[in-house]
C-alpha cells in the first residue's frame, strides 16, 4: 500500500473538482499550483525509486485492492521504470501546458483547466494500472476531456466534424481493444496483468486478439493507414489540445503496446502479424515525412512529422520483439522507443508552442505568409532552433539518442527496412528546416514585423525550460535508458519464456 | 405477491381520484403507493397464497426485476408533474394506466405458467395501447396508438398460437413441465414450432429486428413520458419474459432457437444503429437507440451462465436509468420548443446545466463509456458471450454497433454543449423534483459504474 502513488493518482481528480468549481478568473493559478505539486511529487518518487531492482520485483509502490467480483477485476496499481518514465513525462509537461495558456484569454477558464486536470488523472491511471480492465477504463477516461477541449476551444467552425471523427475513430479502436481484453481475461479467469500474461492462447486466438488490441493502439498512435483523423484534429484543436494529444496521449499507445500487446500475443508477433505492423509503420514513416514536406500549414507539418516519428518507434519495438522471439535477445527497440517517447513528447509540445507564438505574430498558420521574425525576435529564434534541432535528432540533442537506438534495432531485423526507415532523418531535416527558414528568415511582411515582439516572460519560461530539457537529455541520455532498462528486459524476457 | 396487490390497489385509487381532481392527486397517490411497494419488495413475501405457487412465484429473480421496475416507474412519476402540466384532461387515468401496466410487468416477473405469462403480457400491453394515444389532438399520437395496437394484436396471436403448440405437445402450461419435456424430447417438431412462435411474439414485444418496425413510430408519436415508460419498464418486463421462457422453459432445445435469435440480434444491432445515425430528431434517435439496446441485451442468450439473470438485471437497470435521464431532458425541451430535433437542444447547457449534464452522462452510459453503469452492463454482456469461442463473431458485431452508436449520441451532446442559444433564457425553469431526479440518475449511473458490486448489495440479496 503506497499512499504516495494514491496521492499521485487522486490529486489531479480532486484538483479538477476544485478547479471546476473555482472562480473563473484565478482558476489557472490553482490549476498550475496543483500541476506543480504533482510534478514535485513525481520527482520525489523518481528520487526515491530503486533503479536496479531484481527482475521479479520491478514493480514498486504497489497498491492492490479487491474491486469487484462482478467483473473479476482488482484495483491494482504500481510503478516500474517504464511507468515512471511516462509519469515523469506527463507530470513535467502538464505544468508547461497549463503555463503555455497563461497569455491567452481562454473562455470558461475553470472548465478548461478542470478538463486538463481530469485528463491528467486519466493519463496517470493508464500509466500505473496493472489490470487490463482498469487500463481500458482509464484509457477511455482520457478521451472525454480531450474531446471536449478540442471541440469547445478549437479554432474554426469545422472543429465539430473533425473532433467527432477523432472521437468515433478512437472509440471504435478502444471498443475492439475492450473485446480483445475481455477475450483474454475470460481465458485467464481474471484481468490481473500477470494472469493476462499467462493466458495460454492458441496461435489463431493470439492473432485475433493481437489485431483487436492493436487496432486501438494503431488509431491512437497513429499507424498508417489509421492516421486520417490526426492532422485535422491537431490542426483544429487549441494549442493545449494538440500538446496533450501529441505530447502525452499518443504515448499511451506506445506504453500499451509494450505493457499489454507484446506479452499477451508473442506468437502472433513472431508470425506474419508482427511483420505486417513493421511494414505499416515504415510506410507511415516515409508517407508522413513526404506529406509533411508539401504542407504549408505549420500545424499540419508538425502533425505529419509526429506521425512519421511514431512510425519509427513502432517499427523499433516490433523489430526488437521479432528478433527476440527468433532467438536473439534484443531490447534496443523498446529502450529506444521509450527514450524517444520522452524526447518526442517534450519536443512536440515545444513545437506546438512555437506554432502558437508564430500564429500570434503573423495571424496565420500558413508558412508562406511568414518570414524574417529572427530579426525582431532573436531570443525566440534561438530557442525555436534548439527545439527544431531536437526534433530532427541532431547529435547532442534529445532526439538523437532515441532515433539512433531505434534505427540500430531495426538494423538487426532487416537492412532494407533500416535504409527506408532511416530516410526519416533526412526528410525530417528537409521539412523542419524549410519551416524554420521560411518563418524566421527570408523576406517578411514589414507591417507585421514592425509590431511583432520578442518573447514575453511566460513564453520565454516555457520555451527555455523545454530547450534545457532538449540539451541536457541530449548530453546525458543514460539515466533514462537505465530507468527503463530492467522493466523492458522483464517484458521481453516474458515474451520468450 | 403483496407488491402486486399494493401496486394494483394504488392503481385503482389513482383511477378513482380522477373523479375529484384532474391529476395531481393521482400522481401523489402513485408516488406513495410505489414507495410502499418498493419498501415491501425488500422484505420476504408472505406465503399466504401458497396455492398460487404453480402460477406465480415471487422468487429472487422476480424480486430483483420487480425492484428495478418499481424504481424506474417511481422516477417517471416524479417527472410526471412537469411532463403533464399542460395536458388538459385525463391525467389521473394516465397515471392509473401506467400503474396497471406495471402490474402486468410484475405478473410477468413471477410467472410459472404460460397462462400467467399471457395474462401478464396482456395486462402490460393493453394500457400501453391507450397511453400511446394519450395526445388525442395529435395525429401522430393516434397513429402510434393504432399501430401499436395492430402490431401488438399480431404478437398476441403469435404468442397464443405458440402456447397452443406447446400445450399440444407437452400437455401442460407449467414452465417446469415444459422444461422437462424440452430436455426429454429435443426433436419434437410441434414443440419446436411453438418455441419459434413464442420467440417471434416476444421479439415483437421487445422490438428485436425484424419485428421492430412499429417501435420508432410508436415511440415518436407517444407522449414523451409514456415513451420513456415503454423504453424502460416495458423493456425490462419483455426481456425478462423472453429470458425466462428461453433460458428455463426451452433450455433443452437451445440449438433450435439460438441461431434464429442470433440472426435477430445481428440484424437489430446493425440496422438500428445505422438508422439511428440517419435521424434528425432526438426522439426518433432514442427510439432506434432503444431498438439497438434490445440487440445488446440479446447477447444475454449467448454463453449463458449462473450470473446471467443478474447481468440482465444490471444492464436493464443501467439502461432504464439512462433512459429516464435522457427523456427528462427531452420532455423539458419538447415543452419549451414544441419539438425535439437536435436543433432544439442547442444551448441547453447554458440555461439548464444540470439537465444537460444528466443527459450527457446518460448518453455516455448508453454508449458504454467507462465509469458509467452502462459500461459495466455492456462489459458483462460481452464478457459472458466471450466465454464461448463460438460467439466472437456476434460480439464483434455488437462492438461495431456500439461504435456506430457513439456518433449519434455525440450529436446530441454537441448540440447541448457547443452552441449558444438565447431561447432558453426566458423559458420555464425545471422544477425541484426534476433536479432531484437528475441528481439521483447521475449519482446512480456513476456509483454503479464505479462500484458494480454495490448493485448486488442494494437490490439482489434482500427479499
Amino acid at each position: 500500500m503506497s499512499y504516495l502513488l494514491l496521492t499521485l493518482l487522486l490529486l489531479p481528480l480532486v484538483g479538477s473538482g476544485i478547479v471546476f468549481t473555482w472562480k473563473n478568473a484565478s482558476s489557472k493559478y490553482v490549476a498550475l499550483a496543483i500541476a506543480l505539486v504533482q510534478m514535485l511529487l513525481t520527482f520525489y518518487v523518481a528520487a526515491d525509486f530503486d533503479f536496479a531492482p531484481t527482475v521479479d520485483s520491478v514493480l514498486q509502490y504497489e497498491i492492490n485492492y479487491p474491486w469487484s467480483q462482478f467483473i473479476k477485476s482488482t484495483l491494482h496499481f504500481g510503478i516500474d521504470g517504464m511507468s515512471l518514465l511516462l509519469l515523469l513525462l506527463t507530470n513535467i509537461l502538464m505544468p508547461i501546458i497549463i503555463l503555455s495558456s497563461f497569455n491567452e484569454n481562454v473562455s470558461y477558464r475553470n472548465t478548461f483547466y478542470g478538463l486538463i486536470l481530469l485528463m491528467q488523472f486519466g493519463l496517470i491511471g493508464v500509466f500505473t494500472s496493472l489490470d487490463g480492465l482498469l487500463f481500458y477504463i482509464f484509457w477511455e477516461v482520457t478521451l472525454i476531456p480531450i474531446w471536449f477541449i478540442a471541440a469547445l476551444w478549437g479554432q474554426e467552425n469545422k472543429r465539430f466534424e473533425f473532433t467527432t471523427k477523432f472521437f468515433v475513430y478512437t472509440f471504435v479502436g478502444s471498443l475492439f481493444m475492450l473485446a480483445g481484453l475481455i477475450y483474454v481475461g475470460i481465458h485467464s479467469a481474471s484481468f490481473a496483468l500477470t494472469d493476462l500474461y499467462n493466458a495460454n492462447l492458441g496461435d489463431t486466438q493470439q492473432v485475433v486478439v493481437f489485431w483487436m488490441i492493436f487496432f486501438a493502439f494503431a488509431v491512437k498512435l497513429p499507424v498508417f493507414p489509421f492516421h486520417t483523423w490526426q492532422p485535422d484534429t491537431y490542426t483544429y484543436s487549441p494549442t493545449q489540445g494538440s500538446m496533450l494529444l501529441s505530447g502525452i496521449m499518443l504515448k499511451m499507445a506506445i506504453y500499451g503496446v509494450l505493457r499489454y500487446l507484446l506479452p499477451i500475443t508473442p506468437s502472433a508477433i513472431l508470425g506474419i502479424s508482427g511483420q505486417i505492423v513493421i511494414i505499416l509503420a515504415i510506410v507511415g514513416i516515409v508517407h508522413g515525412a513526404l506529406i509533411a514536406i508539401i504542407q504549408t500549414d505549420m500545424k499540419r507539418i508538425i502533425a505529419y512529422s509526429s506521425f512519421s516519428h511514431v512510425g519509427l518507434m513502432v517499427a523499433g519495438i516490433f523489430a526488437s520483439a521479432v528478433v527476440t522471439l527468433r532467438g536473439t535477445f534484443n531490447v534496443e527497440g523498446a529502450e529506444g522507443a521509450l527514450v524517444q517517447t520522452f524526447a518526442h513528447g517534450i519536443n512536440v509540445v515545444g513545437l506546438f508552442y512555437c506554432c502558437d507564438i508564430l500564429y500570434k505574430r503573423f495571424k496565420s498558420r500558413d508558412i508562406r505568409q511568414m518570414g524574417g521574425l529572427a530579426k525582431v525576435a532573436p531570443k525566440f529564434a534561438v530557442l525555436f532552433l534548439i527545439i527544431i534541432l531536437g526534433s530532427m535528432g541532431v547529435p547532442l540533442t534529445n532526439g538523437f539518442i532515441g532515433e539512433f537506438i531505434l534505427i540500430k534495432s531495426i538494423f538487426s531485423f532487416n537492412v532494407l527496412a533500416t535504409v527506408i526507415a532511416g530516410l526519416t532523418v533526412i526528410l525530417c531535416a528537409v521539412y523542419l528546416l524549410r519551416f524554420y527558414g521560411k518563418a524566421m528568415f527570408g523576406k517578411g511582411d514589414d507591417a507585421v514585423l514592425s509590431t511583432a515582439r520578442d518573447l514575453s516572460a511566460v513564453e520565454f519560461s516555457v520555451l527555455a525550460s523545454i530547450a534545457v530539457f532538449v540539451i541536457v537529455m541530449g548530453i546525458f541520455p543514460q539515466p533514462i535508458i537505465d530507468m527503463v532498462g530492467s522493466s523492458v528486459q522483464f517484458i521481453y524476457k516474458s515474451l520468450v519464456s | 405477491m403483496s407488491v402486486l396487490i399494493i401496486v394494483f390497489l394504488t392503481a385503482v385509487a389513482a383511477l378513482f381520484s380522477g373523479v375529484f381532481e384532474k391529476g395531481k392527486l393521482a400522481r401523489y397517490i402513485g408516488i406513495l403507493g410505489l414507495m410502499i411497494a418498493l419498501v415491501v419488495s425488500f422484505f420476504p413475501q408472505a406465503e399466504f397464497l401458497n396455492q398460487y405457487k404453480a402460477m406465480y412465484n415471487y422468487s429472487d429473480n422476480a424480486a430483483l426485476f420487480t425492484k428495478i421496475s418499481l424504481v424506474t416507474t417511481l422516477l417517471l412519476f416524479f417527472l410526471g408533474g412537469f411532463a403533464f402540466s399542460n395536458h388538459r384532461s385525463h391525467q389521473s387515468e394516465l397515471y392509473a394506466l401506467m400503474l396497471f401496466a406495471l402490474c402486468g410487468g410484475i405478473t410477468i416477473f413471477g410467472f410459472q405458467n404460460l397462462v400467467t405469462l399471457f395474462i401478464g403480457i396482456e395486462i402490460l400491453s393493453i394500457p400501453l395501447y391507450v397511453m400511446a394515444g394519450a395526445n388525442k389532438t395529435d395525429l401522430r399520437s393516434n397513429e402510434a396508438s393504432i399501430k401499436y395496437f395492430l402490431m401488438g394484436a399480431f404478437a398476441t396471436g403469435f404468442l397464443l398460437f405458440g402456447i397452443a403448440f406447446i400445450y399440444g405437445s407437452t400437455g401442460s402450461f407449467d414452465l417446469m413441465n415444459i422444461q422437462d419435456f424440452s430436455i426429454a424430447h429435443p426433436g419434437n417438431i410441434m414443440f419446436t414450432i411453438g418455441v419459434i412462435m413464442i420467440l417471434c411474439a416476444m421479439s415483437f414485444k421487445v422490438a428485436l429486428a425484424p419485428f421492430h418496425m412499429w417501435s420508432p413510430d410508436v415511440y415518436y408519436g407517444s407522449p414523451s413520458l409514456i415513451t420513456a415508460f415503454m423504453a424502460s419498464v416495458v423493456k425490462i418486463s419483455g426481456f425478462f419474459a423472453l429470458f425466462k421462457m428461453m433460458s428455463i422453459g426451452f433450455v433443452g432445445v437451445t440449438e433450435q432457437w439460438i441461431d434464429i435469435l442470433g440472426v435477430f440480434v445481428i440484424i437489430t444491432l446493425l440496422l438500428a444503429n445505422v438508422m439511428g445515425l440517419a435521424q434528425t430528431n432526438a426522439k426518433r434517435m432514442l427510439a432506434y437507440s432503444s431498438v439497438s439496446h434490445a440487440g445488446y441485451i440479446g447477447l444475454i442468450f449467448f454463453g449463458m451462465n449462473a450470473m446471467s439473470s443478474y447481468t440482465l438485471a444490471f444492464y436493464l437497470f443501467a439502461y432504464s436509468l439512462a433512459t429516464v435521464g435522457v427523456f427528462m431532458c427531452l420532455i423539458y425541451v419538447e415543452k419549451i420548443k414544441r419539438e425535439a430535433s437536435y436543433e432544439a437542444f442547442k444551448g441547453l447547457a447554458k440555461s439548464e446545466p444540470l439537465l444537460a449534464v444528466v443527459t450527457a452522462i446518460s448518453l455516455l452510459s448508453m454508449a458504454g463509456i467507462p465509469l458509467t453503469a452502462g459500461f459495466m452492463g455492456k462489459f458483462s454482456l460481452f464478457a459472458q458471450a466471450l466465454g464461448n469461442d463460438d460467439n466472437v463473431g456476434i460480439v464483434l458485431v455488437a462492438v461495431l454497433g456500439s461504435a456506430i452508436s457513439i456518433a449519434y449520441y455525440l450529436r446530441l451532446i454537441i448540440a447541448m454543449f457547443f452552441f449558444k442559444e438565447t431561447t432558453f433564457k426566458t423559458a420555464e425553469k425545471a422544477t425541484i423534483t426534476y433536479n432531484i431526479v437528475a441528481v439521483f440518475v447521475i449519482a446512480s449511473l456513476v456509483v454503479f459504474g464505479v462500484f458494480p458490486d454495490l448493485f448486488a448489495k442494494v437490490f439482489a440479496f434482500a427479499g
